[in-house]
């Protein structure tokens, strides 16, 4: 029988590319996500057997996000393509609603002093791809 | 010492407000992306226009923030309004944000980041036409402290349950007070042992939620 891993809440906001791959990862796995987004063509990104749940609307209004738990949620990732976005709704996870485990996504560091102090975690795609890229330059050499 | 004044937003109320501020010999920067609205603002003397969005660090260095002491972000977006000012706090140091927040569920979140002033403008604009609207009696309504208090002038009528009594036998609810009696051309700042007269406008100040009983107690009106 397949482990299911209860009381583990994952918020997800936006489900552009990021947050649809980690939408459908996530619910491979048995977990519980709600993945927000307000834009409804946009959960076409998820895949035929997601077993979340896809709500369409804003995931930096409260009643919103309080509507669909994030008062229990153990993690939330705010990965929409808007940066500003993100860091509203991180801190909001954070500060508003006590989220133990906040992923922020962000295009670059130039806005660090906002979160660094705050105990959320930060992904920067284009740092991350840009490191493996090099490697790959590197291993070619 | 006049303190200088950042606004970061495309709209008319970013203009007219700079115009205002200037007005008053402050030195005023616009930040704007649109750059049809900078070369309008341009036109504008003594004032400083850049354009580039103000939520990057290199936009806000290049319009000398530094010498910002009061920022002010009026762009339609609450998420980039936060940023905007978050960045001038945190990075820049500058003393005063205030923010144009549209959900008015937002404003005690600005607040608990650090914003020294949240102001929503969908709230505050549809209080005052709600009460326009229902109360003939009533002139300028102002909101204030976050919209938890509003001072409101208030006509006291010939038949008005109040007029003719003191101040003392009168039972205003506990969360307002008769600031004060504008009477021909007088002003009187009410004791308890002040005779309200009809004609007089008064000025209340009240919290939200006493406000309402406070009118209905003096124009002697129901607004259910």
């Amino acid at each position: 029988m397949a482990k299911r891993n209860t009381n583990k809440l994952t918020i997800i906001i936006g489900c552009g590319r990021l947050g649809a791959e980690l939408a459908n990862s996530i619910s491979d796995d048995n977990g519980d996500v709600i993945i927000i987004d307000n834009d409804k063509d946009s959960f076409r990104r998820l895949s035929f057997s997601f077993g979340g749940l896809a709500t369409v609307g804003d995931g930096t209004d409260i009643d919103l996000l309080k509507a669909s738990g994030i008062e229990k949620a153990s993690t939330v990732a705010a990965v929409t393509d808007n940066e500003n976005v993100n860091i509203m709704a991180a801190m909001m996870a954070k500060n508003l609603f006590n989220v133990k485990n906040v992923i922020l996504r962000v295009n670059d560091n130039s806005k660090q002093e906002l979160y660094k102090d705050s105990d959320i975690q930060v992904i920067c795609p284009s740092e991350l791809t840009s490191r493996a890229v090099k490697a790959m330059i590197d291993g070619g050499r | 010492m006049n303190q200088h004044i950042f606004i970061v937003g495309n709209s008319l109320q970013v203009k007219s407000l700079a115009e205002s501020l200037i007005n008053k010999k402050h030195p005023v920067t616009i930040i704007s992306n649109n750059m049809a609205f900078c070369k309008e603002l341009s036109q504008i003397d003594n004032l400083t226009v850049v354009l580039g969005q103000g939520d990057k660090r290199y936009v806000l260095e290049d319009a000398d923030i530094n010498k910002c002491d009061i920022m002010i972000a009026m762009t339609d977006s609450d998420s980039d309004n936060l940023v905007i000012c978050l960045m001038a706090k945190k990075i820049f140091q500058v003393k005063k944000t205030i923010s144009l927040v549209s959900d008015a569920k937002k404003t005690a979140f600005f607040h608990q980041m650090g914003i020294d002033s949240a102001v929503c403008t969908t709230s505050a604009i549809t209080t005052i036409i709600e009460q326009q609207a229902i109360m003939d009696e009533l002139a300028t309504m102002i909101p204030i402290g976050e919209g938890r208090v509003r001072i409101s002038e208030v006509k006291v009528s010939v038949d008005s349950p109040i007029a003719n009594k003191t101040l003392f036998d009168i039972a205003l609810p506990a969360q307002s007070i008769i600031a004060c009696i504008l009477r021909g051309q007088s002003t009187i700042i009410p004791r308890g042992s002040t005779r309200i007269l009809a004609d007089d406008m008064l000025l209340l100040v009240a919290a939200v939620e006493d406000e309402i009983e406070a009118i209905e107690l003096i124009t002697g009106r129901n607004y259910d």
